[in-house]
């Protein structure tokens, strides 16, 4: 188990999400609000590339590649002194750590990078086993987060008490490392923590919390109607328990339930309630940012406009 | 006795064994005698030594000679030292004037070369000679034992303790901190035993034996009680008890009217919370003893209120609110932990709905609804269909016809007791229902690698799981009950019970189930993977029973920071050796037994509480006890009182009223660490002193020796073994035994250079034990100091830890350093 006391909060390399980036930016830029008010020292560096994550779970990027990807990534992070990788999605979260454990204990693999990295004249970018640790290194937004949930109260605005919330841990996060969660990996309360300090009452436990959101990266195209009942499982589940707001650590499985919601509610003839965002969005929500300019929801395909109103914030 | 001054060896002889060819075959014991004679010393070798004749040779040689130093060379002193040392004290000598030279094991059985080992063996005789020019009588230490013990915890484990400790005529106090014995055996009701088909009633099991303790003569109950501390040392403890107030005296007839009219309920820990109790109560009917118990959290009166109903109501004027807490100090000579477990707490895995879902229970749980005496008087309900404020107990009876209690009291007043309130017209909701589906879910926080869960098999669950559905499928032949299941563990005999069940209609899935849901009726479904037939299966249930882990409960983590004693991981209490001492705690003199050590049932926690009775009687009456005299020894004389020996690691020195040096020979292990603390040379170890251990060094020395150092406990087995794995080395490497190489200090290191060792070695034993577990980070910090200090020198200073079973490993570094040794001569 990874100890709370142990999650810094300085040089952290805010790794920019290529799903976050297209499809929600409001959830980096939110971030950024957050850990400006929480005193968090962190860079985003425009050198940094995209993890390969959806590529490689979806066939397009075979190992090799996400390794070679992630070691340049490693050696932006230790070039500009800012070397704890600090995730905003849950996958590029895991193929780092993966990467990061290969290269340093595939001797093979990490020297057939090496060696592509000297032949193109990029000595800068070799690495050396040991040089990043997948333990120490990597981390996810939430974690710094909750590192400093106890100073969320005084950078609050807004009170959200009495909001029904429900957390949407990502699979990518507590399942695929699960000895290296903050908590225990059967039940983790990160979202909800972070969502009590802003006020929200979360629901603790409801039907298939732990089910994935469906969206098994290619399964979305290729068997979308079984994609789909997955996510419906859940959606029907928070219905029931009479949820508001469904808090997200990932924006994989934000687009599946944001996006596809309305879908669902068309094919399978339902109606849902609930409205869907980021915890650090919700989190910079209750600080005062912007909706708009800071949490960017006008992205969204869910409309906010009724929960914002409700919530006086509008 | 010593004579000191000239013609020191003159008294000496010295006697050497052929032990049948083993010993003569290789060294030539006539060169060796012969070459002693010269010097002038008289010399005797025998076939056998060990044998009757051999010791009568021994004794007749001392008496006629007036001996008052005696060296035998014969095998390893871990074989015949005791014998020995009998021998030589019949005739009266001390037995500081004992040396046994070790001529086989290190000797004629590594050396298979004859000049190679006579040489040898000439030297180790040589050694013992010069060792003994310098002998100090050694005084035996003789310590009185308390000879009274005491068993904390009065569950089975501690009542069989108490129990068998006092029929073996030791005066025992039994300390309980519930107001009851019994401990969790007398909550489930109805136990499986490895013999029998049939569950039998475990109280009737219990409450004899309860009562047996109440009244035995030998055995004082002190309930309601904690340890506060323990001080002192093995053989002498006194442990601060603090007796709760129970504000009703021992003239409580246990008639139950203060109960009755008492206006307070609580919520009743014995039934799991299904129901509640008065503020004034016994903890179940057959409690032990039966006095009743206020509760001072809701007690009406003790929180200021005014109230007293049950002082009016007690006719025997027993309630007194006035009683204060008080202080008990024992004097003991052994200490048994009996503290118990708890059930692990399945909340910590929500997917299961404990503590969110209503009809989800654990097993002790079930066996509370199951009991007779709990909240549904042995009817099986759901848990939602029946609501708590209105259950009321009945006085618990027993099925099987035995009479279980014993007190007359209760039986004779007019309306049976019961510690409830009295009003037995409300039981049930209407329209509860039977439950129709039981699914049980084994393995709940046992066997399980994620956080918050416990690696270990807790060993009853699988049996209590089989058990409640047998007692189940017999009252209720209809239900469909399901036991979902990892592996099932019925050990032993127990298959044939397993075997039983089986045919009773039972269902078992292998899988750890995934999920427990509930539905809007509150009946709920378990989500389970058969991996048998790799099917996803969704169990419909009406309750879900929860096999949990048996936990260490927090009586047993208290207890241990309290007395000090190791845990495992888990927190149960750690046993010295889990097969050659597994109820002797960390700390001489205190045990350990039933589920305090580690999970288990039953039959298990008497067999184990026999042990820990006898292993705590064996201590008690071996009084006053010798003390192995090769311990610390302080020179008055020459202490300057700095302290600075006071930094023992077992805390064995400590200042007097006087402020002088003073040792706990119970505690002193004799490791030898303050030797090197004191600067004056004030503190030695018996036996082991430097003058001693100098004259062994150069006795035993030719120049390019290899010099070992070894520990005279794991160490020296190993190099015995060598010689009983027929391996071989060098003969020019050299052992001498140790208490721990703390004691060997740099002038001794300097000594064995100048008398010609090419090499130093210290052979340690392995941090396993509790005590080797402090002595080695010791030594390879010491060897380190030594290393450092002694600049070039240093280089030829070696370590190596020693593992039984690693002869070969030994052989090797012996073989490996006499060839360095060759080359730099
Ligand atoms: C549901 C269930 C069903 C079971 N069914 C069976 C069965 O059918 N057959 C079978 O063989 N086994 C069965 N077992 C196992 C059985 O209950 C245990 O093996 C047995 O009770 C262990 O006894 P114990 O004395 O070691 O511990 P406990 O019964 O826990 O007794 C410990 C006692 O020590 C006291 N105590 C604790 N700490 C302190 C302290 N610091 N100071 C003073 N006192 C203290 C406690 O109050 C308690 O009275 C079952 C267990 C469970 C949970
Ligand atoms: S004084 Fe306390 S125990 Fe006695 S009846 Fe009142 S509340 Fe109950
Ligand atoms: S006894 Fe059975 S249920 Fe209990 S932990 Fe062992 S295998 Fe699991």
């Amino acid at each position: 188990m990874k100890a709370i006391e142990s999650i810094p909060d300085s040089k952290l390399l805010l790794f920019k999400s290529c799903m976050v980036g297209q499809e929600y930016p409001g959830i980096e830029t939110a971030t950024s609000y957050v850990f400006d008010r929480l005193g968090v020292d962190y860079c985003v560096n425009d050198e940094q590339s995209c993890c390969t994550g959806i590529g490689h779970y979806t066939d397009v990027f075979e190992g090799l590649t996400t390794a070679a990807i992630a070691a340049r990534n490693f050696a932006v992070a230790k070039k500009c002194g800012y070397p704890n990788i600090t995730c905003l999605c849950s996958t590029c979260y895991a193929v780092n750590k993966d990467a990061c454990e290969l290269l340093n204990n595939n001797t093979e693999v990490r020297e057939k990078v090496n060696s592509i990295f000297r032949e193109k004249g990029l000595d800068d970018l070799v690495y050396e086993k040991g040089d990043m640790n997948p333990r120490t290194n990597i981390y996810h937004a939430v974690e710094v987060l909750l590192s400093k949930v106890s100073r969320i109260p005084d950078e609050k605005k807004f009170d959200f008490s009495g909001v029904k919330t429900a957390s949407h841990h990502a699979c990518h996060y507590y399942k695929v490392k699960y000895l290296d969660v903050v908590g225990n990996p059967e039940n983790p309360q990160l979202i909800d923590t972070v969502a009590e300090a802003c006020g929200a009452s979360p629901v603790r436990w409801y039907e298939d919390r732990s089910l994935t959101c469906g969206m098994g990266f290619s399964q979305i195209h290729l068997n979308k109607n079984t994609s789909l009942q997955v996510t419906k499982a859940k959606l029907d589940s928070l219905q029931r328990e009479g949820v508001e707001l469904m808090l997200h650590m990932c924006p994989n499985c934000q687009i599946q339930y944001d996006r596809y919601q309305p879908v669902i509610e068309k094919e399978f003839g339902v109606e849902y309630d609930m409205v869907h965002m980021n915890i650090a969005q919700f989190v910079a929500l209750s600080m005062g940012a912007d909706p708009y300019k800071v949490c960017g929801f006008q992205t969204h395909s869910v409309p906010l406009e009724g929960f914002l109103e409700k919530m006086g914030i509008i | 006795m010593i004579d000191g001054t000239t013609d020191r060896l003159n008294k000496a002889a010295v006697f050497i064994c052929h032990c049948s060819g083993n010993i003569s075959e290789h060294v030539d014991i006539d060169a060796v005698k012969k070459t002693l004679k010269a010097e002038g010393i008289s010399v005797f070798d025998y076939e056998y030594l060990c044998s009757s004749q051999g010791q009568s040779l021994i004794k007749n040689k001392i008496m006629e000679g007036n001996l008052d130093r005696v060296v035998i060379g014969s095998c390893t002193p871990s074989k015949h030292g005791t014998l020995f040392k009998k021998c030589i004290q019949e005739t009266g000598l001390n037995r500081a004037g004992l040396e046994i030279a070790n001529l086989r094991e290190q000797c004629a059985w590594v050396h298979p070369e004859r000049t190679g080992a006579t040489e040898k063996a000439l030297s180790l005789l040589r050694a013992k000679l010069k060792r003994l020019e310098n002998i100090e009588p050694l005084d035996e230490i003789k310590v009185d034992i308390a000879q009274q013990a005491l068993v904390i915890g009065g569950g089975i484990a501690g009542i069989t303790t108490a129990l068998n400790l006092a029929d073996n005529g030791i005066s025992t106090f039994l300390v309980e901190k519930d107001s009851s014995i019994g401990g969790q055996m007398a909550k489930i009701g109805k136990i499986f035993s490895p013999d029998k088909l049939a569950e039998e009633c475990a109280m009737c099991s219990l409450s004899p034996l309860m009562n047996e303790v109440a009244a035995h003569p030998k055995i004082t109950l002190l309930t309601w009680t904690e340890v506060e501390s323990l001080s002192g040392s093995a053989g002498n403890f006194t442990i601060r008890l603090k007796k709760k107030p129970r504000y009703v005296k021992d003239s409580c007839t246990a008639c139950g009217r203060c109960s009755r009219v008492c206006p307070t309920l609580v919520e009743d820990e014995f039934n799991c919370g299904y129901m509640d109790k008065k503020a004034i109560s016994l903890r179940f009917s057959q409690s032990v003893p039966k006095i009743y118990c206020i509760d001072p959290d809701y007690c009406l009166q003790l929180n200021g209120e005014a109230c007293g109903k049950c002082a009016d109501a007690c006719k025997t004027g027993a309630i007194d609110f006035s009683q204060k807490e008080e202080i008990v100090e024992l004097n003991v000579g052994a200490v048994v932990v009996a503290t118990g477990f708890e059930e692990y707490d399945a909340s910590q895995k929500p997917q299961y709905g404990y503590g969110i879902f209503e009809n989800v229970l654990t097993q002790m749980e079930l066996a509370r609804v199951l009991g007779i005496n709990g909240p549904t008087k042995g009817e099986l309900l759901r848990i939602s269909d029946f609501s708590k404020a209105s259950a009321v107990p009945t006085p618990a009876a027993c099925t099987s016809g035995r009479e279980s209690s014993s007190a007359p009291s209760s039986d004779s007043s007019s309306d049976s007791s019961s510690d409830s309130s009295s009003d037995p017209s409300s039981a049930l909701s209407p329209g509860a229902e039977t439950p129709k589906r039981i699914v049980m879910i084994q393995c709940v926080g046992s066997r399980d690698e994620k956080e918050g869960g416990n690696r270990y098999c807790s060993r009853y669950c699988c049996m209590a799981a089989l058990k409640h559905a047998s007692l189940v499928k017999k009252k209720y032949p209809e239900m469909e009950i399901t036991i979902c299941y990892i592996d099932i563990r019925a050990f032993g005999f127990y298959e044939n019970y397993y075997r039983a069940v089986q045919e009773t209609g039972v269902n078992f899935v292998r899988g750890r189930p995934a999920e427990v849901v509930e539905k809007p009726d509150k009946s709920l479904v378990v989500r389970v993977e058969d991996t048998l037939s790799q099917k996803m299966r969704e169990l419909p249930a009406d309750l879900v029973v929860l096999s949990a882990a048996m936990t260490p409960s927090p009586g047993t983590r208290k207890i241990a920071s309290v007395l000090n004693l190791s845990q495992d991981e888990s927190g149960f209490i750690k046993e010295r050796h889990s097969k050659l001492k597994p109820v002797d705690s960390s700390l001489d003199g205190i045990f350990v037994c039933g589920t305090a050590q580690s999970p288990k049932d039953v039959t298990d926690t008497i067999a184990q509480a026999g042990l820990a009775a006898i292993r705590a009687r064996a201590f008690i009456t071996d009084s006053p006890k010798m003390l192995d005299n090769e311990i610390a020894v302080i020179n008055q004389v020459l202490c300057t009182r700095c302290g600075e020996c006071l930094k023992c690691p077992f805390e064995a020195l400590s200042l007097n009223e006087s402020g002088r040096v003073v040792l706990d020979p119970l505690i002193c292990t004799g490791c030898g660490y303050c030797t090197e603390l004191c600067k004056d040379g004030a503190i030695q170890i018996a036996g082991f002193t430097k003058p001693q251990l100098k004259a062994e060094i150069e006795g035993v020395l030719e120049e390019g020796d290899v010099l070992g150092f070894v520990n005279s406990g794991i160490s020296s087995l190993t190099c015995d073994n060598i010689g009983n794995s027929v391996l071989t080395y060098p003969s020019n490497v050299k052992l001498i035994k140790v208490p721990t190489c703390l004691v060997v200090d740099r002038d001794l290191v300097l000594h064995a250079f100048k008398h010609g060792a090419s090499s130093v070695l210290f052979v340690e034993d392995p941090p396993d034990s509790p005590r080797a577990e402090i002595i080695y980070p010791l030594t390879t910090r010491h060897v380190e100091k030594l290393k450092e200090e002694l600049g070039d020198s240093g280089n030829r200073i070696y370590f190596k830890k020693t593992y039984v079973p690693n002869t070969k490993g030994l052989a090797g570094t012996f073989i490996r350093l006499a060839r360095e040794g060759e080359v730099i001569r």
